[in-house]
């Protein structure tokens, strides 16, 4: 290919420490899709946990850097939606005191993809052969959903897959409970949340529940396999890219 | 103690505190209120039908009794029926200056007890007496100013013979109107009502009611019942030579 | 719930919330019901967008000129033979209303639903002053037969059984009822309809105020606003003085949005608009009516972090949406309003260190502002709510020495690594079955319920040295 896109992967806090396999998915995922991808190393995380609990002063300072670390990138690719948000929606304000530093944060988010939305609106949603195989179904996670607009990639992606059923999830636009802090500040209601959605999940006698949030994932994940459930909680990334993504 | 003056200071003195505030505005009023109903009212002489029929749709759909009569003898008529199948006996209405001579002595010849508002300027003793009788009351007979097709709801305007009780305290309400109380939606409604404000003559009352089917309250539970406060039946008569 | 249960911490509240499965049941019932009722509306009703967009500015249009509205508005009620008071404080206002009573030799006195008067908490002060307030409402008239505040703004006993309304009906009237809706219902009309007749003042709220013709918009479904202002003497409206709207035409756009977000009518069975008092030659209605345009911690926000909570129509359609609602009710939150919004407007009304906690009661998931039928941007808010818990120095000492220390570590890479390496040892001892099923500290509560995956044995940045090749 002449001129292969290019992406950077904004891998986030959570899929680099507790998810590196999504990580992993993701990358020969994309470079199956013809893309060349570039891991800027010094990164941490997008800042969103700060920002959502009112640290405003130092979730820009974390922006700040991440703008920098990206500033050369064509495009920044996330696997989850709400990093995706706090880049794209939420960086320009905190670094608008310096106008210039503002401006590339504008230039960072117009360039800044939720995975899904990377996979069907720059790369135009090309087919994609992966050995997974199942009954999937799809949690909206509120981020990529409310924040992003956006509910029909991920399931436009996971309806093409030949071996896969998307069967749709009862409530799926409603909250997992996460919530980031919210989840560890107020831990019996986020899991009296969490119990509806993953009743829901496993009415819909889907193997697996899928959803584009690392965060989504964790909380699923973990209600999931203490109640000892046959479902599993998997990434997009991790479907896509099938047996790949060991 | 706050008086206008400070209060309205104050509520200045924050508002030139906001930064940047978006452009925006509130809803466009018709310039002309008054042409602008007259034009409504006129499409409405033909389009009445079409109107009757969403009316009655909606109306139903809210738990209303529509029927639809030929004159006031017919009207009156469908009254006693009305009353006669729910054992009712006491009848209060709003003034025969508003709903005619006929409609007291055809209810009365019907076999009901009618007090009736009367016209005028009643004094104390007039409005306890009438208050009473609503308050004993099993029908209230009243008209409706407008009937919006949109919502199924009967629009009363409160005045001299136009008492709020009589659609208010009786278990039973029955409302007769013509085709000229018909409207499509609330929109039209919004325009008529500022029609009327715009000529200070026209309203010659303190209040407007929407009545959009029998009182309802569903606080036990959620299950819905009827008639919690107001009434718990609504019936409209649609006279044709209204 | 008494105002003395706010010392029990509202993760306890919230707690004890969750443990009562009959209000697990009936929250979830309510909710759900309204939830759906309110979504099939808006899907029959295409122009609902359309309109929502034009109620929220026609709201921000009325907030950049609320005091010509609000003298025009008082302009044209006094036009109308009203009176109108002006209340900066809830105290002034409960004063206003105790002196108009007290003056007029007032000893009984039917309310209509109103969040404004349980906001400034007028029966308590009523009844001391010897006056009998009545709530008309059936939901309002039965929490305050049990001394109770509302749990939902528009459902407020939704939190009671029958059974329970059976009882304190067959308590207070002192003779056994049946635990039927129906039944209930017939006798709180019977006893409602004597207090009708008999009162003296009627006092309600005020869901819109329209300034260029001075009147008082009143919705209802069980009629009980009209009665409140058809029968009594006196009329006492109390407005938050946001309520002004422009016009009529105004008014139709909410209108047509209001019962829609509220319960998924067109129209509530009842729209009162009231224009002063009765006119000559009206046979009924009050002789005297008053209208208080109330501040009480509103115009602080004119220009603050909350303005667009004023934007509020009080539908309850961002509680029935909100998770956290839906577990814990409206009485967890401890204040007047409850809910994501109601979280704004207690600190709009009670000063930020009232929702230190409350603050942080919400997942920011954003169903709230998605259901608001002004759209208003509740998540954002509530962020903005907790910065300034930061910069007031509001939040516990703790809590923000870890935050200001975790920006350290996310801007420090060498340092984010390394903690990254340190999770992974102490994680040791408690992993099992490659996951972490109980930690300690802070983690606990996250562990009672759920597992948490283990920091992974590699981590993404030390894998992708193999994938870079």
């Amino acid at each position: 290919m002449a001129n292969p896109v290019r992406a950077s992967l904004l891998v986030t806090c959570l899929v680099d420490l507790f998810y590196p396999e999504v990580g992993v998915a993701m990358v020969r995922l994309l470079r199956r899709l013809g893309v060349s991808v570039d891991f800027p190393s010094n990164q941490t995380c997008c800042g969103l946990p700060l920002f959502n609990s009112g640290y405003h002063q130092e979730a820009a300072r974390v922006a700040r850097r991440t703008v920098r670390l990206f500033a050369h990138s064509e495009h920044v690719v996330v696997p989850s939606g709400s990093c995706a948000w706090m880049v794209k929606k939420e960086y320009p304000g905190l670094l608008k005191d310096d106008p210039a530093l503002g401006a590339q944060a504008e230039g960072l988010g117009s360039r800044t993809y939720e995975l899904s939305q990377f996979i069907v609106k720059v790369l135009g949603a090309p087919d994609i052969a992966t050995d997974f195989r199942g009954r999937v179904t799809y949690h909206d996670s509120c981020h990529l959903l409310r924040g992003l607009g956006e509910s029909q990639s991920p399931r436009q992606l996971l309806r093409r897959l030949p071996g896969v059923e998307l069967v749709e999830l009862p409530g799926a636009d409603q909250c997992c409970g996460f919530g980031g802090s919210f989840s560890v500040r107020l831990p019996d209601v986020s899991a009296a949340i969490l119990k509806k959605k993953l009743e829901n999940a496993e009415a819909t006698g889907a193997d697996c529940l899928v959803a584009c949030d690392a965060g989504c994932l964790m909380q699923m994940s973990g209600g999931l396999s203490r109640k000892g459930s046959r479902v599993r909680a998997v990434h997009l990334a991790q479907v896509l890219a099938g047996s790949d993504s060991r | 103690m706050t008086t206008r003056a400070q209060f309205i200071q104050r509520v200045r003195g924050e508002m030139a505190k906001t930064p940047g505030l978006f452009a925006a505005r509130s809803a466009d009023r018709p310039q002309e209120p008054g042409a602008l109903a007259e034009t409504i009212r006129r499409q409405l002489a033909e389009r009445w039908p079409a109107a009757l029929a969403r009316f009655s749709e909606e109306f139903e759909r809210v738990g209303g009794v529509l029927y639809r009569v030929a004159d006031m003898e017919e009207a009156c008529a469908t009254i006693s029926r009305i009353a006669r199948e729910r054992s009712a006996q006491r009848v209060v209405t709003w003034a025969t200056s508003v709903l005619g001579a006929e409609l007291e002595p055809r209810l009365r010849a019907g076999g009901l007890e009618v007090a009736g508002e009367t016209a005028g300027l009643p004094g104390e003793a007039e409005r306890s007496r009438f208050r009473h009788a609503s308050a004993q009351a099993d029908i209230g007979v009243t008209g409706a100013d407008l009937a919006v097709a949109e919502t199924g709801s009967l629009v009363v305007l409160s005045g001299p013979g136009k008492a709020r009780s009589a659609s208010l305290l009786p278990p039973y309400h029955v409302a007769v109107f013509g085709k000229g109380a018909l409207v499509e939606s609330l929109e039209q409604v919004g325009v008529i009502f500022e029609a009327l404000h715009r000529d200070p003559g026209t309203m010659s009352g303190a209040s407007i009611s929407f009545i959009t089917g029998p009182s309802r309250t569903a606080d036990i539970e959620l299950t819905l019942t009827r008639g919690v406060h107001g009434p718990r039946e609504v019936h409209a008569i649609f006279v044709e030579s209204l | 719930m008494s105002v003395g249960e706010l010392k029990v911490p509202f993760v306890e509240r919230a707690h004890r919330a969750l443990n009562d499965r009959f209000l697990q049941e009936a929250l979830n019932t309510a909710t759900t019901r309204f939830m759906t009722l309110r979504h099939e509306a808006f899907q029959a009703f295409p122009q609902g967008e359309a309109l929502r967009e034009r109620a929220r500015e026609i709201k921000e249009a009325t907030l950049q000129k609320l005091d010509f509205y609000l003298e025009q508005l008082a302009d044209n009620v006094e036009r109308l033979g009203g009176h109108v008071h002006w209340a900066a404080t809830g105290d002034e206002a409960r004063g206003i209303i105790l002196r108009l009573a007290q003056e007029r030799g007032v000893k009984l006195v039917v309310k209509s639903k109103s969040m404004a008067t349980e906001e400034i908490e007028l029966n308590e002060a009523l009844e001391h002053a010897g006056i009998t307030p009545v709530e008309t409402d059936l939901g309002e008239y039965i929490i305050q037969l049990a001394r109770e505040k509302p749990s939902h703004i528009i459902a407020p006993a939704i939190h009671k059984t029958k059974g329970q309304v059976a009882e304190l009906f067959s308590r207070e009237l002192k003779r056994p009822l049946a635990a039927d809706p129906e039944v209930l219902t017939k006798v709180a009309r019977g006893e409602l309809r004597e207090k009708f007749l008999q009162a003296d003042m009627g006092i309600t709220g005020a869901n819109f105020a329209v300034a260029d013709t001075g009147t008082v918009v009143l919705i209802t479904n069980e009629g009980n606003g009209r009665l409140v202002t058809t029968l009594p003497r006196i009329h006492v409206a109390l407005m938050g003085m946001e309520k002004v709207i422009p016009s009529m035409t105004d008014l139709m756009v909410f209108l047509s949005i209001l019962p829609r977000s509220a319960t998924g009518q067109k129209i509530s069975s009842y729209v009162t608009l009231v224009r002063g008092p009765r006119r000559p030659g009206e046979m009924d209605g009050p002789e005297e009516f008053h209208l208080i345009v109330m501040d009480n911690g509103r115009s602080s926000q004119l220009a603050g972090t909350l303005r667009e909570a004023l934007y509020c129509l009080r539908c309850g359609a961002c509680l029935n949406v909100c998770p956290v609602y839906r577990q814990i009710g409206g009485h967890a939150y401890g204040y007047t309003y409850s809910g994501p919004i109601g979280i704004l407007l207690t600190a709009m009304l009670h000063g930020n260190h009232a929702v230190r906690d409350l603050a942080h009661a919400s997942s920011l998931c954003g169903a709230c502002q998605e259901a608001c039928p002004v759209k208003i941007d509740i998540p954002r808010m509530l962020i903005e709510l907790r910065e300034h818990l930061d910069r007031e120095r509001i939040a516990p000492l703790a809590e923000r020495l870890i935050f200001k220390s975790f920006a350290r570590v996310l801007t420090t890479p060498a340092l984010y690594r390394v903690l990254g390496r340190l999770g992974r040892l102490l994680q040791r001892p408690f992993v099992k079955d490659g996951r972490l099923g109980a930690l300690p500290v802070f983690l606990r509560g996250w562990t009672d319920h759920r597992d948490l995956p283990p920091v992974a044995e590699r981590s993404f940045r030390e894998r992708w040295r193999e994938l870079e090749r």
